[in-house]
């Protein structure tokens, strides 16, 4: 699928970069640790193909942080990591002073919180340089497998903005991935946004 | 019909009421409201923080993500959540005067929430104490391990106890028969040990026990294979891909090492220290063969080991019905 066209997916992905650069700033100040984050490829997909991609990382079992946010356009967004790795994450956050077994007690409000800082960087990002505002809801943890990812679910028109994320924290390189399932009016809002956005800088 | 407003002075009132700590910043972060929840716990009246900027009432927030949240609410309206496991101890709230004392602050959640079209409220902070249900969490999850360790585990010598060990013989004699593989089982049992008990008392049976436990545990047998507490004073190994000459020589070196630790045993018809008898057995399991099968086979060869006068291990092959001394 080509909605966009490639001065607007380069457009979305420095925006986006933007975000997650900030987001590891934040994360680092956390851990007193440098971690880098970067979104190496950002595509817009079917929420079948969005699937299909997410299953094509060997393991089916996610931890997934959503917010839905509202504005010009709405946008639930998501962040997917596989379990395994989210674990991980919240172990080199907390420090490796804690067991897994007790780290698994704090799994869920930290990748929250992880999550959280992602999401909000990447949509303050969107905001700053389209000058435009959202407002969102808290974020909200889930378990779940690919079957019960909620991008299967509602509207069969929506589509999915699909983000790779790439995490570098102790030397430790961790994949995931950030959705944002728009409405067709919203992605074209969206874009509506991001072509004002390009003529103000002459590229359009 | 639309409801009736609020006045403001009954809005602050439900907050102040909450059980949760409550702060309103206008969009140069001073105070607008601090509830009493959080007087109480942090010791500041709202009269002496009341207009003041959050990082002046607050210094320890500087560069904090709690500040870089706040800053995201009211620059950006976006709401943040700050995780106990990250941020458990930030702020100095304490639940006792005591607590103060020994620097032993409450576990915070936090929320930062830009809220929804309030005046003069550009940010609130609400923070909950979750003190309670982290070491209640701690305190479910120690008690789920020693349930868990006593399920499976023996008290005395720290083995596998006969449950464990039973689902281990299933899941290994199912996965066996899969992989095509050979799979042996051995059952020791102390000679004459009740008349051990009876002469030296319980505590050094028991002593006994564990120490027949460790010499089990301490690298003789491979980490793939399963001891356990058969019963009073009956020891069980199952082993995994071991065949008749490997089980007899197990067998073998089982009965030297209980030797040579040397338990003394004035009574014992059979020699000065505590004796073990060995039944054994290997087989490839069949499709109609079940766990019956190895398991009785071993009972069969402990019995001959015991008839043919104790302290000796015998194999018996339930493909042939034949016994054969190990040594």
């Amino acid at each position: 699928m080509n909605v966009l066209n490639e001065l607007q997916l380069d457009a979305l992905g420095e925006i986006f970069n933007i975000g997650v650069g900030r987001a590891a700033n934040s994360l680092s100040l956390i851990v007193s640790d440098e971690v880098l984050l970067s979104a190496p490829s950002v595509m817009v997909v079917s929420r079948d193909d969005a699937a299909k991609i997410l299953l094509g990382t060997d393991l089916q079992q996610f931890s997934t942080v959503t917010q839905h946010f509202s504005g010009p356009f709405d946008a639930d967004a998501m962040l997917v990591f596989p379990e395994a790795n989210a674990l991980e994450i919240v172990r080199l956050m907390v420090g490796p002073h804690m067991s897994i077994d007790d780290l698994a007690q704090y799994e869920q409000e930290a990748m929250c919180e992880i999550g959280n800082i992602i999401l909000n960087a990447c949509m303050s990002s969107l905001a700053d340089l389209l000058r435009i505002s959202f407002d969102s809801t808290l974020p909200l943890h889930c378990f779940g497998s690919t079957e019960s990812l909620p991008i299967l679910d509602g509207e069969a028109e929506r589509l999915v903005l699909l983000l790779q994320v790439d995490m570098v924290i102790s030397q430790q390189h961790i994949q995931g991935h950030i959705l944002f399932l728009l409405s067709v009016a919203s992605l074209s809002s969206l874009l509506a946004c991001l072509d004002d956005y390009l003529r103000a800088q002459g590229l359009a | 019909m639309n409801a009736p407003e609020l006045a403001g002075d009954t809005l602050y009132a439900v907050i102040d009421s909450l059980e949760a700590g409550v702060v309103l910043l206008d969009g140069e972060r001073r105070i607008l409201h601090w509830n009493r929840w959080l007087e109480r716990r942090s010791g500041l009246a709202s009269r002496e923080v009341a207009g003041r900027r959050l990082e002046d009432v607050l210094p320890v927030i500087a560069g904090s993500r709690l500040d870089q949240a706040v800053s995201h609410a009211i620059r950006d309206r976006l709401p943040s959540l700050l995780s106990p496991a990250l941020h458990g101890t930030l702020l100095p709230l304490y639940q006792t005067p005591d607590d103060r004392r020994r620097e032993r602050r409450l576990q915070q959640l936090t929320h930062v929430i830009a809220p929804l079209r309030a005046g003069a409220v550009a940010c609130m902070i609400q923070i909950s104490d979750v003190t309670a249900n982290i070491s209640r969490e701690r305190q479910l999850r120690q008690q789920t391990d020693s349930l868990r360790r006593s399920w499976t585990q023996d008290a005395l010598t720290g083995l596998a106890n006969r449950r464990a060990f039973d689902e281990a013989l299933d899941r290994e004699f199912a996965q066996a028969r899969q992989s095509e593989q050979s799979i042996g089982l051995l059952i020791a049992d102390l000679d004459h040990f009740t008349d051990y008990n009876a002469r030296y008392g319980r505590e050094q049976g028991d002593a006994a026990l564990r120490r027949i436990a460790a010499t089990l545990t301490d690298g003789w047998v491979d980490a793939g294979d399963l001891i356990a507490r058969h019963g009073g004073q009956a020891f069980a190994v199952l082993l995994p891909g071991a065949g008749r000459a490997d089980v007899c020589r197990l067998a073998s070196q089982l009965r030297d090492r209980i030797a040579r630790l040397g338990i003394s045993f004035a009574g014992s018809p059979l020699a000065d220290h505590l004796t073990v008898s060995i039944g054994t057995t290997a087989m490839h399991p069949t499709t109609e063969a079940d766990t019956h099968t190895l398991r009785s086979s071993a009972d069969v060869a402990l019995f001959q080991a015991k008839h043919d006068g104790r302290d000796r291990a015998v194999f018996f092959s339930a493909a042939d019905g034949s016994f054969q001394p190990c040594c």
